[in-house]
């Protein structure tokens, strides 16, 4: 993957082109290798003018004759492809497939980007101004009210996610901050401020799958990567803290994989908000519900804890280059279950991962299950 | 006016046009009052897009028959309190004109 940065000189193009070399390199496989490229990402002709992305990523390959299309899914386009390049191998119609997600969202100014964003949801959401955020602010808000939970706990998933961040040489902020800095910083959709929410990034990652025997020494297999989705309009699910698509995605997910949330030892959560979070955790049984918020405040999401959550630094600090984050997702994992961190960033003897990606506020969620050999 | 979509075979409602009920797969819906409704939650978002209010005060409200609708309070309101939808509101400004529709008002 890319270094995920708030703006990237190079074009959304070479940035794929990056990625997908550095994934290539990683599995010790050449483009010819490869016959079929799955390309997530949401929004290029809006950010970017660009169309015809998969076939101008193969063309920068020099691959002709490869199977290749995009995948959009919003915020999940890069789990999208990320699915669809499994769904590929394991159905034998590809050998082995590319799966390459990317965004560039700095060429857009941030009241674009909020338009470009907020032109996900339904028609009656669109008309109130509702925004992604404000969805967060309204989940927060029930939430803060409904458990014991504080605005100091919502504040404390973002410092860790910092902190998990901070020896990330992916990441786009290597910066701690502390609970006051979060209480500090502007209101975005009360209670979330600027420190509860993501940022815009521009960043692609990418990896390989392949069937059988694999090149690398060291494989990584895919126990799982399953999808679902909820309702498009956030207001028609009746409890407003509840993200079934999330829930539905885990439970096919444990089905397929033979394991349960019990047997997880880290996971990549969708933190586009502090709340998500939460919400995310309760959903897949990582957390009970309304509890998730006692896991962050008594430590047991950090790093060294009984299940990191997001030891990447999630989306609030690694970044949110949005095609590019599932697959990020799926690398953090990769990297955390081969044990090639360095130790300030690694989580031990980790065996089983869980990564969950997320479009919109839950129109459309892919949990990916992994396994190593430790 | 009428607010609400109500599912002609099932009777399940929803603010979202659609062209199916998710509960029955029905096609066809009739137009009803939304009735009274309770705040389940608020946010006042500071962030808007273009041609949007900023701040835009939110809220999710569950009105009766199961449909949950967010929209824009028309005044300062709290979770817990009883509302309606009024309309017809200036809701955000297009290169088209304006965009009206419903918000949340407390019950009178």
């Amino acid at each position: 993957m890319t270094a995920f940065a708030t703006a990237d000189d190079r074009s959304l193009l070479d940035l794929l082109l990056v990625a997908a070399e550095r994934a290539l390199d990683d599995a010790d496989r050449d483009p010819a290798d490869v016959d079929s490229v799955h390309v997530g990402n949401m929004a290029a002709e809006a950010f970017n003018r660009r169309s015809g992305l998969a076939n101008a990523l193969v063309g920068g390959l020099g691959m002709t004759g490869v199977t290749a299309r995009r995948v959009e899914n919003t915020s999940a386009s890069g789990a999208s492809a990320f699915q669809s390049a499994v769904a590929a191998v394991a159905s034998g119609r590809s050998e082995r497939a590319l799966a390459v997600g990317g965004e560039k969202m700095s060429a857009a100014d941030t009241a674009t980007a909020t338009e470009i964003i907020s032109r996900i949801t339904h028609d009656r959401e669109y008309e109130q101004g509702v925004t992604l955020p404000s969805f967060g602010g309204l989940a927060a808000a029930a939430y803060l009210r409904e458990t014991d939970a504080d605005r100091r706990d919502l504040a404390r998933v973002a410092v860790k996610n910092h902190a998990n961040a901070y020896a990330n040489e992916c990441a786009q902020f290597n910066k701690r901050i502390d609970v006051g800095d979060v209480l500090a910083s502007p209101s975005v959709a009360s209670p979330l401020r600027l420190y509860d929410c993501c940022p815009t990034s521009d960043g692609a990652a990418a990896v390989v799958v392949e069937a059988g025997a694999a090149a690398t020494d060291d494989p990584v297999t895919v126990a799982a990567c399953e999808s679902a989705t909820g309702t498009h309009a956030v207001a028609d699910r009746t409890d407003p803290l509840e993200i079934e698509s999330v829930r539905v995605a885990g439970e096919r997910a444990y089905d397929a994989a033979g394991f349960g949330a019990d047997a997880i030892d880290l996971a990549c959560i969708h933190d586009a908000f502090t709340i998500l979070e939460w919400l995310e955790m309760e959903e897949l049984g990582l957390a009970p519900e309304g509890r998730a918020w006692e896991r962050t405040r008594d430590g047991l999401t950090d790093l060294d804890g009984e299940l990191p959550v997001n030891p990447g630094g999630g989306l609030k600090a690694r970044g949110h280059p949005l095609g590019a984050t599932g697959i990020s997702q799926v690398i953090e994992l990769v990297w955390q279950l081969r044990g090639d961190l360095p130790d300030e960033r690694a989580v031990d003897g980790a065996s089983r991962g869980l990564a969950v990606n997320v479009a919109g506020f839950g129109n459309n969620a892919v949990c990916t299950l992994l396994e190593g050999d430790a | 006016m009428t607010e609400l979509l109500e599912c002609r075979d099932c009777g399940h409602r929803t603010f979202y046009e659609k062209h199916r009920c998710p509960e029955c797969g029905g096609a066809e819906f009739d137009g009803v009052a939304a009735g009274t409704g309770e705040l389940l939650s608020v946010t006042t978002v500071h962030v808007t897009p273009d041609g949007v209010r900023e701040p835009n005060a939110l809220g999710l409200a569950a009105f009766p028959g199961g449909a949950n609708v967010v929209a824009q309070l028309d005044e300062t309101l709290s979770i817990g309190d009883g509302v309606r939808l009024v309309g017809d509101r200036e809701l955000r400004a297009t290169d088209d004109g304006p965009l009206r529709g419903v918000r949340l008002a407390a019950v009178e």
